[in-house]
C-alpha cells in the first residue's frame, strides 16, 4: 500500500513538474513570436531619468543604466535567443544525423574516417571550438548559431551510427534487402525510422545545451549587434553592476536558467509518455 | 573597454596597429587620470610597505621603450628616468637627468647637459655616451617600439658633444621630440640592456636610473619592483629627491572592473586602475579616494567618413554635432569626474583649445537645418533626401564597455531628430582592414597622447585619416604645427585645427576619455604624470 502511494505521488508530482515545465516554455514561446503581449515597453527606449531603477511595479525587472526597462528587453531578447538555440540545434541535428547515417551504414573506410573527425570535434572543448569559429565568422547571432552548431554535431553522429548499427542487422532490414529494395532506399524508409528515437530525445537535451552556449557566447560579446536585447548579452552588460544593481544580470541569468531548465524537464518527460 | 585588448606583440608589429590600440584601448579605461596633485599627501612620508596596484590591461612588456598601452607604462615608468619631466601642473618641460637643454634654430636640433652623479642599477655611470646608445637603439627597435620611434621622426644622429653634453639632430623639425624626451617611451636604459634583443628586454625587463628596479616580472599576471636604496635623482617637480619610500611595489593585472573594485574593498589592493563607472560613487561613499584626471589626446569623438553618401553632406555633419547631448552621456553612462569633450583634444592636451559653445546640445537646430537641407522624414521617422536614407553606420573596437553604452543612448538621441544610427562592434584583428575598407560613416575611438601632434596621426591623408579626408587646408595646418618650433606659433596652428576638424565635422566630440584611480585611505601621494598615468616614486602607506 504504502510502495503504491510513494509511486503515485511520484508520477503525480513528475507530471506536475513536466506540466509547469511546459507552461512555462508556452509562455517563452509566445514572448518570442508576440512580444507584444507582455509588454508594451520599447526595449531600445533609453530615459536616463528613469536609470536604475530597482525591479518593482511598472518595472517588474528594473531598468538598466540608460533607463531601459529590463523586462522590455528580456521579453524581446527571447526571440533571438530561441531562434539561435533553434538554429545550431537544427545545424547539429541535420548534420549529425547525416553523417551518422552514413557511417552506420556504409561502414569500412568511410566510417573509420567520419568517426575519427568526431573524436577530433569531441576532443577539443566545445565553447573553445565556438569561439576560435565565431572570432572567424565575425559578430551576429546566426554566426554565433551556427559556431554551437557546428561544434554538437559530433554526438548527434556518435548515436545516429550506434543505433544504426543495432537496426541494420534487424530481420526486417534483412528482410527488405532480400527482397530486392535498394539500399538508400532502405536506409531511409527502414534504419532512418526505427534509429531515431533516442536522436530526437537527444535533439531535445541538445537544444537546452544549445541554449546555454548561445547565451554565453552572447555574453563574451560574440552574440546579436547591440543594442539589440539578447540574453547572454543582458547578462554580461550587468555583470559590472552586480554591487549596485544586482537585478541586472541577475533576472535575465535566471530566465535562461529557467528555460533551460523546462526544457530538459520535458526532453525527460517525452520519451516516456511516447513510449508504446 | 575594459576587459578585451589587443594583443600586445601584434600591436608592436606595425605603427599603425599601435594607433588602433590605443583606440580601442580608450575603451579599455586604460591608465590612470586624476587630479594632478599628489593623493592625500597630509602628513609625513613614512617607509616602508608594500603597495599592490591592480591594472585593468594587459601587461606584456617590462621595457618602458616597447610597451605600449598605458597600464604598461605605468608599470615601467618606475625603472626608467628620462631626460626632461612634463609637469602636468605647469604643463612645462623641466629638468630630469637633464639639468638644462638648449632647442636649436627649427627644432631641428636639441642639446642637453646632463646631470652628474646619476648611476644606473647596474653601477654604470649615465653619460653622454649612453644617451646616444639608447637614441640610436630606439632608432633601430623600430616596429617593436613604435610609440618612441613617433618621436624620432626625422632622427639624423646624435653627436656626443663632451662626457655630459649631447646633441640630437633631427633633417626636419620635431616640434614634439622634447615632449618626448619627458615619456617612458625615451626613458633611459643601461649599455648592458641596450646589447640584449627586444624580446628579452620586454621579459625580463630593463636595467634603468629609477627609483625602482624589477624583481620579478609574470607576464600579463604581475610586475613586482623594489626601490633602490642609493636613488637621489628625481624630476624637479617630484615632491622629494630620494629613494621611494615603499618597501616594494606590486602591478598586477586584473580586468574586470567588479573584481578591482571588490579588491580594493577588501584589502587585496591598495589602489585601482581604471574604476569602473559604476564604483566610482560607490567607493567614494565608502571613504576611498578618487584621483581622476582627463587623459590627454584625442577626446572620444565620433569621427566622420566624408567619403560616404550621407555624411558628404555638411549640414549632416553639422546636424549630428547639434542633435547630440553629450552633458546627458556624460551623466547617464560615465558618472563621476567625467567631462564631456569640449574639443576634439582633451583639456589636459597642450595646444588645447575651448570650443565647448559648439558643442552644446541642440535637438530643434538639427532638425531645422536638415530640413532646410532637404533630408524630410519618412514614415518610419527616417530621413532620406534623393532617395538616400539618412541611416549611418557607427564602429568601435573592444566589444561592450562604456563605448558600446554611450553609442546605444547617442543612437536614441539621433533617433529623436530622424538620425538612424546602426551599432557595429568590430574585432580588434579587424581594425586594420576596416581602416583600409572605409565600410563605416561613424567610427568612435580616443587616441591617449600628451602631445597634439596626435590630431596628425588621426586625420592626416597620410595617417590613419580615419575621416577619408582628401588632401587639404587641414592637412596643411596639421603638417605644419608638426614642424612649428616656436610653441607660441605652434599652438595657434593646433588651435585652428581643432576649430576645423569640429565646424566641418569631421569629427563630433562626445566626451574626455579619462583616468580614475582608486585608493585606500592608507595610500598617500600617488601623483598622475602629464600623460595621467599614476607615479609611485612619491608613494607611501600610512
Amino acid at each position: 500500500m504504502s510502495l503504491l502511494t510513494a509511486t503515485s505521488v511520484r508520477v503525480r508530482s513528475a507530471g506536475a513538474g513536466a506540466l509547469t515545465a511546459a507552461g512555462y516554455l508556452l509562455l517563452v514561446l509566445v514572448a518570442a513570436v508576440a512580444p507584444g503581449l507582455f509588454t508594451d515597453r520599447d526595449p531600445l527606449a533609453a530615459r536616463p531619468a528613469d536609470r536604475l531603477l530597482p525591479p518593482g511595479s511598472g518595472h517588474p525587472f528594473g531598468t538598466d543604466e540608460l533607463g531601459r526597462d529590463l523586462f522590455a528587453r528580456v521579453v524581446h531578447g527571447t526571440a533571438l535567443s530561441l531562434e539561435a538555440a533553434a538554429i545550431a540545434c537544427a545545424i547539429a541535428l541535420v548534420l549529425g544525423t547525416a553523417l551518422g547515417l552514413l557511417s552506420g551504414a556504409l561502414g569500412g573506410r568511410v566510417d573509420e574516417l567520419l568517426m575519427r573527425a568526431t573524436d577530433v570535434l569531441l576532443a577539443i572543448p566545445s565553447l573553445l571550438l565556438s569561439l576560435a569559429l565565431v572570432t572567424a565568422l565575425g559578430f551576429g547571432t546566426v554566426k554565433a548559431a551556427v559556431a554551437v552548431g557546428v561544434t554538437s554535431v559530433a554526438g548527434f553522429a556518435r548515436i545516429m551510427r550506434a543505433q544504426v548499427l543495432r537496426v541494420r542487422a534487424a530481420p526486417y532490414v534483412e528482410a527488405a534487402r532480400a527482397a530486392g529494395a535498394r539500399w538508400p532506399a532502405v536506409l531511409l524508409g527502414h534504419v532512418l525510422p526505427n534509429a531515431w528515437g533516442p536522436v530526437r530525445g537527444f535533439a531535445a537535451l541538445q537544444f537546452a545545451t544549445s541554449l546555454l552556449s548561445v547565451s554565453s557566447l552572447g555574453f563574451l560579446g560574440y552574440g546579436a549587434a547591440p543594442p539589440a536585447p539578447e540574453w547572454g548579452s543582458l547578462v554580461a552588460a550587468g555583470q559590472n553592476w552586480f554591487a549596485s544593481a544586482w537585478w541586472l544580470s541577475t533576472l535575465p541569468g535566471l530566465t535562461v536558467a529557467a528555460t533551460v531548465l523546462a526544457v530538459n524537464r520535458l526532453a525527460a518527460a517525452l520519451p516516456d509518455a511516447e513510449r508504446p | 573597454m575594459r576587459s578585451r585588448t589587443v594583443p600586445g606583440a601584434c600591436r608592436r608589429a606595425l605603427p599603425a596597429v599601435l594607433s588602433v590600440g590605443v583606440l580601442a584601448l580608450a575603451a579599455c579605461g586604460s591608465p590612470a587620470a586624476g587630479g594632478g596633485g599628489g593623493a592625500g599627501a597630509a602628513g609625513t612620508p613614512r617607509s616602508g610597505g608594500t603597495l599592490t596596484y591592480a591594472v585593468g590591461t594587459d601587461v606584456l612588456c617590462a621595457d618602458p621603450q616597447q610597451a605600449g598601452n598605458g597600464d604598461e607604462l605605468a608599470a615601467a615608468r618606475g625603472l626608467v628616468d628620462s631626460l626632461t619631466a612634463h609637469d602636468p601642473d605647469s604643463g612645462k618641460q623641466v629638468p630630469w637627468l637633464a639639468s638644462s637643454w638648449e632647442v636649436g634654430e627649427g627644432a631641428r636640433s636639441f642639446t642637453f647637459h646632463l646631470r652628474t652623479g646619476v648611476t644606473f642599477s647596474d653601477g654604470t655611470p649615465l653619460d653622454a655616451q649612453v644617451v646616444k646608445g639608447n637614441f640610436d637603439n630606439v632608432a633601430k627597435l623600430g616596429a617593436h617600439a613604435v610609440q618612441a620611434t613617433s618621436y624620432l621622426a626625422g632622427y639624423r644622429g646624435t653627436t656626443v658633444v663632451d662626457p655630459q653634453t649631447v646633441r640630437i639632430d633631427f633633417d626636419q623639425p620635431n616640434a614634439k621630440f622634447l615632449e618626448g624626451t619627458s615619456s617612458p617611451s625615451l626613458g633611459l636604459v643601461a649599455t648592458a640592456t641596450l646589447a640584449k634583443p627586444a624580446a628579452d628586454r620586454c621579459s625580463e625587463g630593463v636595467i634603468g636610473s629609477g627609483p625602482f628596479t624589477l624583481e620579478r616580472f609574470t607576464r600579463n599576471q604581475q610586475v613586482v619592483e623594489v626601490p633602490r636604496k642609493d636613488y637621489a635623482w628625481a624630476a624637479a617637480n617630484a615632491a622629494h629627491q630620494g629613494p621611494a619610500y615603499l618597501s616594494s611595489l606590486v602591478f598586477k593585472v586584473v580586468p574586470q572592473d567588479g573584481v578591482r573594485s571588490g579588491g580594493l574593498r577588501s584589502g587585496q589592493f591598495d589602489a585601482i586602475g581604471a574604476v569602473g563607472p559604476q564604483d566610482r560613487q560607490p567607493l567614494r561613499a565608502a571613504g576611498y579616494q578618487l584621483l581622476t584626471r582627463a587623459v590627454p589626446g584625442l577626446v572620444y569623438s565620433l569621427n566622420v567618413n566624408v567619403s560616404r553618401p550621407a555624411t558628404a553632406d555638411p549640414a549632416v555633419r553639422t546636424a549630428l554635432r547639434l542633435a547630440l547631448d553629450r552633458q546627458q552621456i556624460v551623466d547617464t553612462v560615465l558618472g563621476d569626474g567625467s567631462k564631456a569633450a569640449t574639443s576634439v583634444l582633451a583639456s589636459t592636451t597642450p595646444g588645447y583649445t575651448d570650443l565647448g559653445p559648439k558643442l552644446a546640445a541642440d535637438p530643434a537646430g538639427a532638425a531645422r537645418l536638415l530640413d532646410g537641407a532637404g533630408w524630410t522624414k519618412g514614415p518610419d521617422g527616417v530621413r532620406t533626401k534623393d532617395g538616400t536614407r539618412l541611416s549611418l553606420v557607427a564602429v568601435w573596437f573592444g566589444g561592450a564597455g562604456p563605448v558600446q553604452t554611450s553609442l546605444e543612448l547617442a543612437q536614441q538621441q539621433l533617433k529623436s531628430v530622424g538620425v538612424e544610427l546602426t551599432l557595429r562592434p568590430i574585432a580588434i584583428a579587424q581594425a586594420i582592414a576596416t581602416f583600409k575598407a572605409g565600410d563605416y560613416d561613424l567610427i568612435d575611438g580616443q587616441g591617449s597622447n600628451a602631445d597634439p601632434d596626435i590630431l596628425r596621426t588621426y586625420y592626416n591623408p597620410q595617417g590613419l585619416n580615419v575621416v577619408r579626408l582628401p588632401a587639404g587646408p587641414l592637412q596643411d595646418l596639421l603638417n605644419s604645427q608638426a614642424t612649428e618650433a616656436d610653441p607660441a606659433a605652434r599652438a595657434q596652428q593646433v588651435g585652428k585645427a581643432q576649430q576645423q576638424l569640429v565646424d566641418d565635422g569631421y569629427a563630433i566630440p562626445l566626451y574626455e576619455a579619462t583616468g580614475v584611480i582608486g585608493l585606500a585611505p592608507r595610500v598617500h601621494g600617488v601623483s598622475f604624470d602629464a600623460a595621467s598615468r599614476p607615479q609611485f616614486h612619491d608613494a607611501w602607506l600610512s
